[in-house]
């Protein structure tokens, strides 16, 4: 179970929180994009050893949708690679 | 030692939502209003009347039930201009209201929210899980209220009334 | 009770305590535990083993015990307790497990004489054709632990409750409550949690002193010192068994402070964890070492000077460190006579030898067997070449085979361990969350530095979680120091079995055959010989496990590692992890105001999704399911109905951009709707599969609702929130969830517009001024109503919709008022035959996660017009893909009386081929007089009028092939 700082809550635990998947690349235009770079769109989901960007939902909390860096290795929650 | 609090189903109040920039809120209904809370999770209050800081951009106006016909007429959320909600929600919670010595001990019970006064203050008021459900729990005089979806009433009720047992 | 000390110890010999163990009576005192009571009544065979059913006593003293379980019968029967760990009680009824009739006469002890044709791994190499669980009843029971108890507990329930700290500390011995007081004195919330009954930890089985005064003198002090402090939380028998991720730790409370509760589990997130759980004695690995009367020379100690019991007359020490000699020292001074203390040390430090004077001391020889079946007779002892061999009678042997410190929880945070050379020991290394560990449990086994060392560890925790505390110089305390050296097994001539795992029966010949046959590494051993499992997960004998690897694979114990440490410590209840959650909350549950009425009327109840349970139909006297299912449906068909539409999801969307968001949620367009009008959608997932389907309604011109099925209205709304917030957080929409705010009544039906005239109603209803797929706010029955015209029967319908507050006044009404047309309220079951003859999908039946718009025949509802919506360049790649879809079709099975089972399949011919299809629902249709279905076939647009063909188990169903309508297929009625 892990604590997930919510940007307007604070610390919550997990429970509170829908999980929303790694996030990809944005969505291309539908319109003009082509087939490959739709499907990697769909398809192509990070799954990287170590920090990953990761969108939660606080559903049971505020309801805000937001991103949060977590080590796939620890699970320690952790700064944006770059920002210091 | 048996838990020393005390529940009891309150049942519907008066609920609004809110929805929209502070600014474009007061202005529209601004007087009605408590004043409104400046730290997440908190609430303010006026005439018996709370208003709770709950989300960003998401406020609910809480009041005795009896209040509702009153502030449906002063807040007009069909007239409400397009950059805010307003909606009448009173009907969608519950509420129990927790008091005694051990209320603090029974929301532990509830929910993983550490109600602790060091860090669900005076005025706190938030939503958070209570028995698995989204839950809104404040702080009151003596204990605390919980509502939830009112359609789990009678199952929170069966809860409440187990860890009392 | 005839080895009870006439004084001393933590018992009170004021409050005798009467208790049965295999059907005999004993008595014992309050603060005995079960084995401490066994044991001052000189019982000592008190089990048979896992495997071998060999006899067995008690080895250990506490959660390490590895050698006896017993199974509690009565009100709060339990299997499989370790006796060390039972608190004594009056009227207490225990038996050993896996011996019948009785340890001592034991049928399956027969097994030993089998013992060379059942090696580590037997199981798996015997009992796999045609499968393991074929076997695996029988062999349960003849190996094994306790049956689970038939009855949960009757003397009370169990609690799980969370838990929030500054500073947890595990465990209340002298490292715990040092850190505790500097903790507690600094102002932090403390929660200072501990397995036994009462604090004190190893100070409890130790003679010492700190301060001038009695180690336990200064434990009570600390103790009284926190029960003063409001910001500590200090629990006994409560073990923190599990590390979770983020300082989130599981804590078992057994037998707490309040009248009903049997346990209470914690669930409590710290902010920073001192681990000060001490350090576990092991066994030593020689011939027979699992005989009754072969005891921790620890064990033997705490029983000496904690519950004043003598567990043997003439006792030999076994050692290869310097902690034997205190408890030899002890036992002596208590009464025993101690034979020997053999040391496989050639060298033993002075400050070991003054402490047992007058005792023999046999230096560099080791214990390689011992004499005596159901209690030892004597020590079989030579020297560390195997020469020099002589017996020495005793009836108790004391083994220390090291301390290894207790890092079960420091390695379940994933901190890593290093073996420290000096103390032949794992100790923990890199933390991994917000740990430190303290005193013995880092490898400080003497107590002065395990003091110091605690305050030190807590000062630097404090820091951690933001609070200043002084530093603390420890008290003084006197303890002899320590030193070991390794002997991981004793290696001799020796016959007899040598057991690395008493309480799974693993021996070092099964380790040795594990490496032969290819399972070296250490978590494969664990697995193939099961050495390290069980209750006691090894406490005692892993570490001999690991040395025995790398003694036969010539390498270093560092090299070896060790197993995983996994939750729980010890066992936990089920229920404790369950807690309040049983009986009619097992399940969540949802109801409406009518829920009460339905009861009233009989109706048979179940969920319907989203954890609500609706009526499924309303029985009538001696109707059967199929009879009442007709009579509601004919009601609708022919006069009029209602059912309690009450659970659809409902939100209220506000704002400027709320048609543009709508055009993107929806395949359709919404935007074109005017105030008062409303359409019905399909919502897709952006990879083209059906999500949900609902109506949108505009209330005016920048608000609207959208209803949507009951079952995904969670999902719904985390869909649309997500879009929102993430894709496009600059339009101007606010979603307010209204599923609650709005209960509703249906009244559907030929004669569904007379009942609400009849009920009286401000709003126009006539078709012109009323029509199909719009909504009017007014009043019905006198109470404030949205009025919406949609059907999910095909019938004329009025959706009713109120708050909940009047929802059960308007029901009434509704019945009151139908009656004069004859309406019948209607379950879900009846719905669904009315929805399944109108063709009408739904979803986790027509829509399952495969099937796109097309298939199910309404690509008219997917927008050419607009450029963009979510799941349309998804299904446009599909598409054009060109595979075979499976199309939403009708079928009538040609013998109109022959039932299809739903989720039956489809293939061609009705021969054994792969499937083209499957039924999606088969209903009694009323207006038909016969079984109709709805089912999913290959091309089946294009094949109506063909017979396919339905193959089941037993035999061939034909059904013709038809539009999956069957009932008013031009929709006439419900526009009417």
């Amino acid at each position: 179970m892990l604590l997930i700082k919510c940007p307007f809550c604070r610390e919550r635990s997990e429970i509170e929180f829908v999980y929303g998947g790694p996030v990809g690349p944005d969505r291309p235009d539908p319109t003009i994009c082509t087939d490959d770079e739709w499907l990697d769109y769909l398809l192509m989901v990070p799954n990287p050893t170590g920090p990953v960007e990761e969108r939660w939902w606080h559903a049971k909390g505020c309801g805000d949708w937001f991103t949060i860096w977590r080590s796939t290795v620890t699970h320690e929650v952790v700064d944006r690679p770059g920002d210091e | 030692m048996a838990y020393n609090a005390k529940i009891s189903r309150v049942g519907a109040m008066t609920l609004f939502d809110l929805k929209g920039k502070q600014t474009a809120l007061a202005g529209w209904a601004g007087e009605a209003l408590p004043p409104f809370p400046n730290t997440p999770n908190t609430s303010a209050s006026k005439d018996e009347m709370e208003l709770l800081f709950i989300g960003p951009d998401h406020w609910l106006l809480h009041a005795p039930l009896g209040r509702e016909a009153e502030l449906e007429t002063v807040l007009t959320p069909t007239e409400a201009p397009p950059e805010i909600s307003i909606v009448r929600i009173s009907d969608t919670q519950t509420f129990f209201s927790i008091t005694g010595p051990d209320a603090e001990q029974i929301i532990s019970i509830a929910s993983p929210l550490d109600a602790h006064l060091s860090v669900f203050p005076e005025n706190g008021a938030t939503f958070t899980e209570a028995f698995g459900l989204k839950a809104l729990i404040l702080r009151k005089r003596d204990g605390f209220s919980l509502s939830v979806e009112q359609s789990f009433g009678d199952m929170v009720e069966d809860y409440l009334e187990r860890a009392m047992s | 009770m005839n080895n009870r000390l006439a004084e001393g110890g933590r018992i009170d010999r004021s409050r005798p305590l009467t208790f049965t163990f295999n059907g005999s009576r004993f008595q014992g005192y309050e603060g005995d535990t079960l084995a401490s009571a066994l044991l001052a009544n000189g019982v000592a065979l008190t089990a048979r083993s896992f495997k071998y059913h060999r006899p067995r006593g008690i080895f250990g003293a506490g959660v390490e015990e590895p050698a006896t379980l017993v199974e509690l019968l009565g009100k709060d029967a339990c299997g499989n307790r370790p006796p060390t760990t039972v608190p004594l009680r009056d009227g207490l009824s225990a038996k050993s497990v896996n011996c019948w009739p009785s340890p001592r006469f034991d049928f399956g002890a027969v097994t030993e004489l089998f013992a060379r044709f059942i090696p580590a791994g037997f199981y798996y190499k015997t009992f796999k054709w045609p499968n393991w669980h074929l076997f695996e009843p029988s062999i349960r029971r003849a190996a094994g632990l306790a049956a689970a108890p038939a009855d949960p507990p009757s003397s009370g329930h169990f609690e799980a409750r969370n838990g929030h700290t500054d500073i947890l500390i595990a465990g209340a011995g002298p490292a715990g409550l040092m850190a505790a007081l500097t903790a507690g004195r600094s102002g932090a919330r403390v929660f200072l949690a501990d397995e036994g009954n009462e604090a004190g930890g190893a100070l409890l089985s130790r003679k010492l002193s700190v301060d001038g005064q009695t180690a336990l003198d200064w434990v009570a002090a600390a103790v009284a010192e926190l029960a003063g402090m409001p910001n500590v939380v200090h629990l006994q028998n409560s073990t923190v068994w599990a590390y979770r991720e983020h300082n989130l730790l599981c804590v078992n409370e057994l037998d707490p402070d309040h009248p009903t509760l049997l346990e209470r589990n914690w669930r409590v997130r710290a902010k920073q964890v001192i681990v000060a759980t001490g350090a576990i004695e092991r066994a030593i690995v020689f011939a027979n070492n699992d005989r009754p009367g072969v005891m921790l020379s620890s064990a033997v100690q705490t029983y000496v000077n904690r519950y004043a019991a003598l567990p043997g007359q003439r006792a030999v020490f076994f050692t290869n460190n310097d902690s034997a000699y205190a408890a030899a020292a002890d036992f002596a001074a208590a009464g025993g006579s101690v034979a020997a203390i053999v040391d496989s040390r050639t060298d033993v430090p002075k400050t070991a030898k003054a402490q047992a004077e007058g005792i023999e001391i046999l230096a560099g020889s080791v214990v390689c067997d011992v004499t005596g079946r159901g209690r030892v007779k004597s020590a079989r002892v030579s020297d560390l070449g195997g020469g020099a061999e002589r017996f020495i009678e005793c009836d108790l042997l004391g083994v220390s085979g090291g301390w290894s410190p207790t890092v079960h929880l420091f390695s379940q945070s994933r901190g890593t361990l290093t073996f420290d050379e000096t103390l032949v020991a794992f100790v923990p290394d890199v933390p991994a969350q917000k740990c430190i560990c303290a005193g013995a449990s880092a490898g400080k086994l003497s107590l002065q530095d395990t003091l110091q060392d605690a305050a030190d560890k807590a000062v630097a925790a404090l820091g951690a979680a933001g609070f200043k505390a002084a530093k603390l110089v420890a008290p003084k305390a006197e303890d002899a120091p320590y030193s070991a050296e390794p002997l991981w097994r004793v290696e001799c001539n020796a016959k007899g079995k040598a057991f690395l795992d008493i309480q799974n029966d693993v021996t070092v010949d099964d380790v040795h055959l594990a490496i032969r046959e290819g399972y070296s590494n250490v978590e494969h051993v664990k697995r193939y010989t099961t050495g390290g499992m069980g209750i006691d997960q090894g406490k005692t004998g892993n570490i001999n496990i690991i040395g025995t690897v790398a003694m036969q694979q010539g390498t270093a114990l560092p090299d070896i590692g060790t197993t995983t440490f996994r939750a729980p410590y010890t066992p936990v209840s089920f229920g404790a992890i369950s807690g309040l959650r049983e009986g009619s909350v097992v399940l969540p549950y949802r109801h409406t105001p009518v829920t009460k009425w339905n009861h009233e009327r009989g109706a048979n109840m179940y969920e319907a999704g989203a954890r609500w349970r609706r009526p499924g139909y309303f029985p009538q006297s001696g109707e059967n399911f199929q009879e009442a299912v007709n009579r509601e449906c004919l009601a609708v068909r022919d006069r009029v109905g209602v059912y309690d539409g009450s659970p659809l999801g409902k939100f209220e969307l506000k704002g400027r951009d709320v048609g543009n968001y709508l055009d993107l949620l929806y395949t359709n367009i919404m935007s074109t709707l005017s105030p008062g009008n409303g359409r019905y959608g399909l919502m897709l997932s952006e990879d083209g599969l059906i999500l949900d389907d609902g109506v949108a309604m505009r209330l005016g011109e920048h608000r609207w609702i959208v209803s949507t099925s009951t079952g995904h209205a969670d999902a719904m709304s985390q869909h649309m929130e997500k879009v929102l917030q993430f894709d496009h957080p600059d339009w101007e929409v606010m979603i307010t969830t209204v599923t609650s705010q709005w209960n509703n009544a249906t009244i559907c039906g030929p004669r569904a517009r007379d009942v609400l005239q009849a009920l009286g109603t401000d709003i126009d209803l006539s078709p012109d001024a009323f029509p199909f797929m719009s909504l009017r706010d007014g009043t019905v029955a006198g109470l404030p109503a949205r009025v919406v015209r949609v059907s999910f029967t095909g019938e004329l319908s009025f959706e009713v919709n109120v708050a909940p507050r009047h929802m059960a006044e308007l029901w009434d009404k509704v019945m009151a008022a139908g009656a004069g047309f004859g309406i019948e309220p209607v379950g879900s079951e009846g719905s669904h035959v009315l929805r399944v003859e109108k063709g009408f999908l739904s979803l986790g039946h027509e829509v399952d996660g495969t099937v796109d718009a097309y298939d199910l025949g309404m690509g008219w509802i997917m927008s050419k017009k607009k450029p963009d919506y979510i799941g349309k360049r998804s299904v446009e790649i599909r598409r054009a893909g060109g595979s075979v879809r499976r199309e939403l079709v009708g079928l009538l099975p040609e013998d109109p009386d022959e039932m299809i089972p739903e989720g039956a399949p489809l293939t061609p011919g009705g021969s054994k081929q792969a499937t083209e299809g499957l039924v999606t629902a088969c209903v009694w249709s009323v207006v038909n007089g016969r079984w109709v279905a709805l089912a999913l076939l290959e091309n089946g647009h294009s094949r109506h009028g063909e017979i396919a063909h339905v193959r089941l188990r037993s035999r061939v169903i034909p059904a013709q092939v038809t539009k999956p309508v069957f009932h008013d297929p031009d929709g006439k009625r419900l526009r009417s």
